[in-house]
């Protein structure tokens, strides 16, 4: 019980460092938005348009201070401010579904490479010195090496231009609508392996040499040998004794994994406009969309932390001997 | 990613000779070294970068090795001009990642009491908060430039290795000597840097390298969303300008291809490199390889199962 | 074997499986059904759904501003001339005090009310009492607006301001009977647009598509032929530009390079673009207050170093052409002087004759080469521009070599937008590049390049004339064209600018801007083109409301 209180008062104090760093990070910058958006019609609003831009915003003149306690007040209400460059909506409608999409690309990508690279993680440990230990995981490092959004690109010009295999984005046909039905999930599946295939192609490497490593630490204690000795299967051996404490360490990784990926998911949404957050805070960057900025921020990092929190309660229900610390 | 996996402190010196032992960390060492020594003596012999040397978008020919780019560069020069800044940038940022960790880890493993508590929840702290858009939002608003990337990259990225000097630092705090050094009336500062950092320096290089890796990829990534200095040649700003000139529609995947598979090659150099020290540190590693040349002396081939050992 | 080969098995499927996939899922083409107009103007990760014209925050969706909603009058910039549109005739009364607007009969709003010269009244006294809906500033120079019949609307001006007709017939006109309930017209998104257009009703509305189908109450019968238009989520140049390539935008305004290999190429049967050059015109703006550029034969001759032909090749893949000395874009075809223009030697590329000039001028080069000022300062001078825009930066990249050979010690700074922006215009600058303001009568352009009215000192922010440049002849010309109504001496007052603008070079022009527009005929025709140039041709140029000529215009084949 105090262990759960213990990481809930973590995480409440990183979100607050979070949105603290949110908020001031922007202001103690130059440059104001009204002027970025002007620029976008190079000669085409007339010069007084600037004046009526900044009224609009209504660009407060509030000292800082007050201004911060302003803001966490409305965060804690659920109200992140209306969006400068998407003005009039609220940054909560514009960030909306989009954060549903992120959310699916990087989960769905994480458990998917969690899942292969520890798989391959046990059976390269297994047959150590075998083809499968010598060869992968200097194949999977040499593929995460590569910069996310170089391997997307190449995927996407690839399979998806040359070959025509693959949609070129966005993360479901336009004509079809929104639903439950067989037809549209299929649609987001085809839609969904090239983003998702780049991320599992680049993070494997690590699951898989995370594993491997353990795993042969752990086939050395002696239950493993004790069980080998009573003439268990070795499947059994392999998967229900030596993998599963095995585990152990990759799953206090999970959760910055998904942090990192979560990250990385931004440049792979850019390659196939993907609709969610990434093209976004990078358009909110440019325009100085200081509400819209903060707000997607805000949602990745609230995201994050939510599951580095899921997973802490997963390594307890796992690990028995944490519940018995202290 | 698995929790700061249990390592002997070792020095510089058994790193050094766990590198030319092992082959993995042979290859990679070779690849740094071509790099550096391009990135080097390099800019000398393939030419200007920025000169306008022939039209644009020209496959590789006899005359350009990797053709031209979409303004008429040569791709070849802008290659290795870039791998100068990329690199010094990557090793400039691995090295202070580590110092700043350094400075936070040890401190907090050494004193514990309420400066463990704070110097862990601030790296805790940062270690949840994720990197890269917070890299994007900072890196957007200080004026473009290699200072701005440092920065940015160090801020996102010293955190872990706080966490693993910390938990080396507790483990060597229990340790003989030290106690003896506290005895003998040594002052804080000379145990830390006397007694305890000298254990770790293998580590330290290692992380230096792993940080390395890092900050390359990230400084590539910043670099082609716009976010670093465009005027200047590096890695990432040859892959934005590429893909400002449409690399892909064109089919001009020479301004593409190559940059990104020399920043694949020194990452995963540099990670080869790093497995040497894996090799070393792992306990459970160095008996088997001592297993193996025990066994290969006396002409026996070791089986596909793992052999068994005792533990230390 | 150890594992069981079962899971072998399964575990090799699972890292087959895309490939597996992958042949099953060719992408399909067309992708959107016949009628419907596919087209990429506005670059967005994401939907939000606002149709309100009047903001301007240009929040609003395209084309609310000439689509959905329509001015008094278009101006088409191609022929250079007004249309008229839900106005029919204007005339100048009570000594030019007065401007009367007489609206077009039988228009309906799409819900079926009509359309009269009270929603005109309403409009402009809507965007009086909420100054921030005023993007045109058009209450700089009105006094009063009111409807004095069911067609007829009176315009009093607080001076005689011929030009002010311009910024007039550009406004959209909103529906009294909805917009008189909205309490807060700055907010309001106008989710469901009531309004005259060709197209009003909002068919589907998501993040990542939006389709906007035809007004059953259109004024022209028949029109628009299209049944649809459809828009979707492309962020990025890049991912637009493939969208284009690959069939699925039908038309676009967005800048391709290398566009006939891109896309000419692929396709040449239905893959067509026109890049007429009416956009703005670039300039390299030099600080007029600071020596040396306060003398116009430096200013001339660091003209004459730019290599105009090689930036434009290197800039801009050759859509362009080098400006000539007048500076003026194809969109004032109509009041360019070619006389004038070829009396203005200095925008050659000529160096020998560029040295000769600033050696005269009295600004002779070091023992390092590099040319002093009277107090022995050398001139090292960095031209300003912005780091994401890689045209300007190639540009200026081009420049600074020149320079180079002419003794000037140039560099190349770049800032990201707002830095530029805030030092453009305090002035705190030597040399940088930068646009020029546009209108339909040169008035506007030579007013912010030359008017002592624009001049702020340095320190001062100024929304343009950056260059801080006054010509006494320039306000003489530009102030009888104020209180000019009549056609044929507006244009002998244009070529009065002209001639002042070549004799004094307030600034150097570089190259006019082109208008973007590719298009496919593949499902659709009508577009204009350069064989048939009856309007620009780029979803751009909704300033002034001529992408209404084009969407009236496009039919299915």
């Amino acid at each position: 019980m105090r262990f759960i209180l213990r990481r809930l008062g973590f995480y409440l104090l990183a979100a607050w460092a979070a949105l603290t760093l949110n908020f001031f990070l922007p202001r103690l910058m130059p440059g104001d938005p009204a002027a970025a958006l002007f620029a976008r019609f190079q000669g085409q609003l007339s010069p007084e348009a600037l004046k009526a831009l900044r009224e609009t915003f209504g660009l407060t003149e509030q000292p800082l201070i007050g201004q911060y306690f302003t803001y966490l007040a409305h965060v804690l209400k659920g109200d992140f401010g209306i969006s400068v460059a998407y003005f009039p909506a609220p940054v909560s409608e514009v960030i909306g579904s989009g954060l549903v999409w992120t959310i699916f690309l990087a989960g769905t990508a994480v458990v998917i490479s969690f899942v292969i690279g520890t798989l391959l993680g046990v059976a390269a440990a297994w047959w150590r010195r075998g083809w499968l230990d010598n060869f992968l995981p200097s194949a999977f490092i040499f593929l995460g090496a590569f910069p996310y959004f170089w391997l997307a690109m190449v995927a996407l010009y690839v399979l998806g231009f040359t070959l025509g295999w693959f949609p070129l984005g966005h993360a479901y046909g336009d004509d079809l609508t929104p639903g439950l039905s067989a037809a549209f999930v299929g649609d987001v599946v085809r839609h969904a392996v090239l983003p998702i295939g780049t991320i599992v192609l680049v993070t494997l490497g690590g699951w898989l040499l995370s594993m491997r490593n353990t795993m042969i630490a752990v086939l050395g204690s002696d239950y493993v040998n004790l069980a080998r000795a009573k003439g268990l299967s070795p499947t059994r051996v392999a998967l229900r004794y030596a993998a599963r404490n095995a585990l152990l360490p990759s799953v206090t990784g999970f959760g910055m994994a998904l942090g990192f990926v979560l990250g990385g998911a931004l440049l792979t949404e850019i390659v196939f406009s993907y609709p969610g957050q990434g093209y976004l805070l990078v358009q909110a960057v440019r325009n100085q969309d200081y509400p819209l900025m903060q707000g997607i921020f805000l949602v990745i990092t609230l995201a994050v932390l939510g599951a580095n929190l899921l997973v802490d309660f997963i390594y307890l229900w796992l690990d028995p001997r944490t519940r018995e610390r202290r | 990613m698995a929790k700061p996996a249990e390592t002997r402190a070792t020095g510089i010196s058994v790193w050094l000779k766990a590198i030319r032992r092992d082959r993995k960390a042979n290859v990679g060492a070779v690849i740094i070294t071509v790099f550096v020594v391009i990135a080097i003596i390099g800019p000398w012999l393939a030419g200007s970068p920025d000169e306008l040397v022939g039209m644009p978008l020209q496959p590789p020919s006899t005359e350009h090795w990797l053709g031209t780019t979409g303004q008429g560069q040569d791709v070849l020069a802008q290659l290795v001009a870039g791998s100068r800044i990329s690199l010094a940038i990557g090793f400039a940022v691995g090295l202070t990642v580590v110092l700043v960790g350094a400075i936070v880890g040890v401190t907090a493993g050494y004193f514990g009491g309420w400066v463990d508590s704070v110097l862990s929840l601030l790296f805790n702290v940062f270690l949840v908060i994720p990197g890269l858009p917070l890299a994007i939002v900072i890196a957007a608003y200080l004026p473009t430039g290699p200072f701005t990337l440092g920065f940015v990259l160090v801020v996102t990225g010293w955190a872990w290795n706080a966490r693993v000097l910390r938990a080396q630092t507790l483990s060597q705090r229990r340790r003989d000597f030290v106690a003896a050094a506290v005895v003998a009336g040594e002052s804080n500062f000379r145990i830390i840097t006397r007694e305890i950092l000298p254990t770790m320096t293998s580590l330290m290089v290692a992380q230096v390298i792993g940080s390395a890796v890092y900050a390359i990829g990230a400084q590539v990534g910043l670099e082609f969303l716009g976010l670093g200095d465009v005027s200047s040649v590096t890695w990432g700003t040859n892959l934005y300008w590429a893909q400002n000139d449409a690399a892909l529609l064109t089919g001009a995947w020479w301004t593409f291809a190559p940059t990104g598979l020399c920043v694949a090659l020194v990452g995963f150099g540099l990670t080869m490199l790093n497995s040497g020290f894996d090799e070393i540190t792992n306990p459970r590693l160095q008996l088997e390889r001592i297993w193996r040349m025990f066994l290969g002396q006396r002409r026996i081939k070791p089986a596909r199962s793992t052999p068994v050992v005792s533990h230390d | 074997m150890i594992l069981g080969a079962r899971t072998r098995a399964m575990a090799l499927l699972a890292l087959l499986l895309p490939a597996l996939i992958g042949p099953a899922c060719v992408r399909d083409v067309p992708y959107a059904p016949e009628g419907v107009l596919v087209v990429s103007q506005e670059q967005q990760a994401s939907w939000v759904r606002n149709f309100n014209p009047l903001t301007t925050a240009t929040a609003a969706r395209w084309p609310t501003l000439a689509g959905v909603y329509e001015p008094l009058y278009v101006f088409n910039s191609v022929k250079s001339e007004f249309v008229p549109w839900l106005a029919v005739a204007h005339e100048w009364r009570e000594n030019n005090r007065v401007l009367r607007m007489t609206t077009r009969d039988g228009v309906l709003w799409s819900d079926g009310q009509p359309f009269s010269a009270h929603d005109v009244a309403f409009t402009f006294n809507l965007i009086k009492r909420h100054r921030a809906l005023d993007g045109g500033n058009v209450w700089g120079f009105l006094e009063d607006v009111r409807a004095m019949d069911d067609r007829t609307v009176d315009f009093r001006f607080q001076r005689v301001f011929i030009p002010g007709l311009d910024e007039v017939v550009a406004a959209r006109i909103v529906p009294r009977h909805v917009w008189s309930e909205i309490e807060d017209p700055v907010a309001f998104p106008n989710e469901n647009p009531v309004a005259t257009g060709p197209f009003t009703e909002v068919r589907v509305f998501r993040n990542q598509v939006y389709e906007l189908g035809r007004n059953p109450n259109y004024w022209q019968e028949g029109l628009p032929k299209v049944e649809a238009i459809r828009f979707p989520a492309l962020p990025g140049n890049d991912r637009a530009n493939l969208a284009l390539v690959f069939d699925e935008v039908d038309w676009a305004g967005n800048f391709v390079p290398a566009i006939d290999r891109v896309y000419v190429d692929r396709d040449p049967t239905y893959h067509h673009y026109w890049f007429p050059l009416t956009g703005s015109s670039i300039f390299l703006y030099a600080n007029t207050r600071r020596a040396p550029f306060d003398d116009v034969r430096v200013r001339k001759a660091l003209s004459m170093a730019i290599d105009r032909d090689l930036l434009v090749e290197v800039a801009i893949y050759r859509y362009s052409r080098p400006c000539d000395a007048t500076g003026l874009s194809d969109a004032y075809a109509a009041w360019h002087s070619p006389e004038i223009a070829a009396s203005g030697d200095w925008v050659d590329y000529d160096i020998a004759r560029a040295n000769n000039l600033l050696d005269e001028a009295g600004f002779l080069r070091g023992p390092d080469g590099i040319r002093r000022l009277a107090d022995g300062s050398p001139w090292s001078y960095e031209i300003l521009t912005v780091s994401g825009w890689s045209d300007w930066v190639r540009a200026c990249q081009v420049i600074a070599r020149g320079f180079r050979d002419v003794g000037i010690d140039a560099s190349v700074r770049t800032y990201d937008f707002s830095a530029w922006f805030q030092r453009v215009q305090e002035g705190r600058f030597d040399l940088s590049l930068g646009w020029s303001f546009e209108g339909p009568t040169p008035y506007i352009f030579y007013r912010w390049l030359m008017s002592s009215e624009t001049v702020k000192p340095e320190g001062t922010p100024s929304v343009g004339n950056w260059h801080r440049f006054g010509s006494a002849s320039a306000d003489e010309a530009l102030a009888a064209f104020e209180a000019e109504p009549d056609p044929g001496r507006q244009k002998l007052l244009g070529e009065e600018l002209q001639r002042t603008f070549v004799e004094e070079a307030p600034a150097i022009p570089l190259y006019p801007n082109p208008s973007w527009a590719e298009y496919n005929t593949r499902r659709f025709e009508g577009f204009p083109s350069a064989e048939n140039p009856y309007a620009d041709p780029s979803p751009n140029k909704f300033g002034r409301g001529e992408v209404l000529l084009v969407l009236t215009n496009i039919a299915p084949r």
